[in-house]
């Protein structure tokens, strides 16, 4: 269901400059949407139009298929529920302390004081920022304020978040904490829309495309397909993500199977064709497209893992018994991701089961569980990209943990579930401390499998 | 990034507790260092305040005596100048400048150790206010002392955006350094004029940028106060008083006693 759409939106600025021309989107409930153009090609521009601050001259903006008014009533109630997060987040945080700029949106809604208090005190726990709530902004680092930015709007609960750049100007690890925080409030059903230039971001993470250029929406549609297409990428002087460039060199090469159109260095990974050929001495009674088992590896032969298997398929046969086969190799030493809740978190229980299952590699996803994870002295491995390199790690034979809570854990599951459907490679994954409610889940869903 | 005292306040531990009992404590002193008419009361009070700032308050000692140092070089170079052009009757010590006689009397050195015990006893307790209590905590007592609510909430936006402005001018000041704005005089002057006129610009943007966001976030004339409930404890109770206890019987002792 379209919960947002335009119709020939235009927009000119006072002085006559035209800013928008022509836009027709449709924006789906609970979809994570990216803009993706360069500077100045009317991305904020939009955002502006979308929660009623620009007027436009032409066409009109529907919110849940009613066209928008801009009676000061029905632009409260659309305000409220399309937030808007700016780029530049001292525009936006006003407030002298970070309590009172959470507070700001759910006072101006006329909340009661205990409602208020209760809604800051969840939303700076869920950003995981309570203990910063008494400080004044200008004592925060960026990716600290960007959280606040947007811990202000979803203390208004709004049904979509718009986010003008997210990114700009953040950290690698402070860009991944609010790219998960993004991934879990899309999780719990909010419709999630980014402005962005940073066409890796925009690939990886969108579920859908609009591409603009020159205050026009030149092409649109799935990440995969948007990014094909060089020539309107070249129009809005943007180039291909990183990921799909590399594949395109491989598939070139020979090296990859046809698989279009790998997301993640995880896909990309899967993506490669085996290259190790051999010649090898074959029973007569093997024919091609068989597989013979050459043994187990170790030592310096093994590549990956301290043991691997060494399957190899048949591709072809000559007359006097040798063969050419392409060597599969396998770890011998299944990996494993385990996720940890820490919203049930206890230090003794943690260590017990790190112990237990022999991990070897420890992410933390989410600043609460990061706090966690250096509070209770636990040595973290991975701290950035948790659930794509402990699939590598996985695959690779090793022993994965992944410390996080909330909503990301199901988010976490569910993205490694999706690889193994989408690869066929099967990595044993579960919850370690599932909740009383979650055992059924697990339960129900094992009981479906077989 | 350079500290101002307000980020000072800001970390302090004392920032915790109850305003109205800081308050108190520090127009208590000024009051009675200001009517003592002896230096020993207001000296008193100086040693009170500069220990509870650096003791409780965990304010560097070094750092403390840096910014006490300040008041105290100028009220120094008064109380010499006080001491010797002060007070009438028999001369302490005299000494010849160029055939004039230049000398101290017992009552200008009174009167110059006043002045330097009274004002590092008031400067010393405005260091306690300004080192502990950090603007917003402030702001609910001004809401409490009756101002106008528009007004505070303007108060409370020009301290957000003081220390956005500070940035920004510290930004600018700096790429004009290193394209040596400063060089000389003329320079200088025009590079001041220069980031005088793009913070003015500035500010009337962020203005505008202000409005849009704050209607983006329904702006319906509220703007919360930051009113945490901070009950006074035993403990501190206790040290107050023996405080003010220590500093009325000394006042009571010292009255008519001078140095000299």
């Amino acid at each position: 269901m379209a919960i947002l759409e335009t119709k020939d939106l235009a927009f000119s600025y006072p002085d006559g400059t035209l800013a928008l021309d022509d836009i027709n989107v449709r924006i789906e409930q609970g979809k994570k949407i990216a803009f993706v153009g360069r500077n100045g090609s009317g991305k904020s521009t939009l955002f502006l139009a979308m929660n009623g601050t620009h007027r436009p001259k032409k066409g009109e903006i529907r919110f849940h298929g009613k066209p928008m008014k801009y009676d000061s009533k029905s632009l409260r109630e659309i305000r409220k529920n399309i937030g808007i997060v700016f780029q530049n987040s001292d525009d936006q945080i006003f407030a002298p302390t970070i309590y009172q700029d959470v507070a700001f949106g759910p006072v101006n809604l006329g909340y009661p004081k205990e409602k208020v208090e209760e809604i800051v005190h969840r939303t700076l726990e869920y950003v995981g920022l309570t203990h910063l709530r008494d400080k004044p902004p200008h004592h925060l680092s960026g990716g600290q304020k960007k959280r606040v930015a947007i811990a202000g709007i979803i203390a208004m609960d709004p049904e979509i978040i718009i986010l003008d750049e997210p990114l700009a100007n953040l950290d690698p690890v402070g860009a991944d904490e609010v790219m998960d925080l993004l991934n879990e409030l899309n999780y719990f059903g909010k419709t999630i829309i980014i402005s962005t230039h940073d066409v890796d971001l925009a690939y990886s993470w969108a579920d859908y495309i609009f591409l603009m250029n020159e205050r026009r929406v030149i092409s649109e549609g799935m990440p995969d397909e948007i990014f094909m297409q060089d020539e309107n990428l070249k129009a809005a002087s943007l180039k291909r993500p990183v990921t799909l460039e590399m594949y395109e060199e491989i598939k070139r090469r020979g090296m990859a199977r046809y698989q279009c159109c790998p997301r993640n260095i995880p896909d990309l990974v899967h993506a490669l064709r085996s290259q190790h050929l051999l010649w090898v001495d074959v029973p007569p009674e093997v024919k091609e497209g068989d597989y013979v088992n050459l043994g187990i590896l170790y030592g310096e032969y093994a590549q990956n893992s301290a043991y691997e298997a060494a399957n190899c398929k048949v591709l072809h046969i000559h007359d006097d018994g040798l063969a050419i086969v392409e060597m599969d190799r396998k770890a011998f030493r299944a990996g494993s991701i385990g996720i940890y809740d820490t919203a049930r978190h206890s230090r003794e229980e943690l260590l017990q089961v790190m112990e237990r299952d022999g991990i070897e590699c420890v992410g933390a996803m989410g600043k609460r569980s990061k706090l966690l994870a250096e509070r209770d002295e636990i040595h973290l491995d991975v701290t950035a990209g948790v659930v794509d390199r402990s699939i590598l790690n996985a695959l690779s034979g090793q022993r994965c943990l992944i410390l996080t809570n909330g909503g990301m854990v199901y988010h976490a599951l569910e993205r490694i579930r999706n690889y193994m459907d989408n690869s066929g490679l099967n990595i044993p994954v579960n919850i370690l401390n599932p909740g009383s409610e979650e055992v059924v889940k697990q339960e129900t869903a094992r009981s479906m499998e077989t | 990034m350079t500290h101002i005292l307000d980020d000072y306040a800001v970390l302090s531990p004392l920032r915790y507790k109850n305003n109205w009992l800081k308050l108190a404590i520090v127009t208590f002193g000024i009051l009675t260092g200001v009517s003592s008419s002896s230096p020993c009361v207001p000296f008193v009070i100086a040693l009170c305040m500069g220990f509870a700032t650096v003791r409780f308050g965990k304010i560097s000692a070094g750092f403390y005596l840096r910014l006490l140092a300040a008041p105290a070089g100028f009220v120094l170079v008064s109380a010499v100048i006080i001491a010797f052009f002060f007070g009438e009757g028999a001369k302490l010590f005299s000494l010849g400048v160029w055939g004039l006689t230049l000398g101290v009397s017992e009552a200008g050195l009174n009167m110059a150790l006043l002045v330097l015990a009274r004002t590092l006893g008031g400067m010393s307790c405005l260091f306690f206010l300004s080192l502990t209590t950090p603007m917003i905590e402030l702001f609910s007592v001004l809401k409490a002392t009756g101002f106008p609510d528009s007004f505070i909430e303007i108060a409370m936006m020009m301290y957000r955006y003081i220390f956005v402005f500070l940035e920004v001018a510290m930004g600018v000041k700096y790429a004009q350094t290193v394209r040596l704005g400063y060089r000389d005089f003329r320079t200088s002057f025009r590079s001041m004029v220069m980031l005088g006129s793009n913070l003015f610009i500035r500010s009337w943007e962020q203005g505008e940028k202000l409005y849009v966001s704050m209607n983006a976030r329904c702006y319906d004339g509220k703007l919360i106060l930051l009113d945490e409930k901070r009950p006074v404890k035993l403990p501190e109770v206790v040290l107050t008083i023996a405080y003010f206890a220590l500093v009325v019987t000394v006042y009571y002792f010292s009255r008519g006693m001078f140095i000299v």
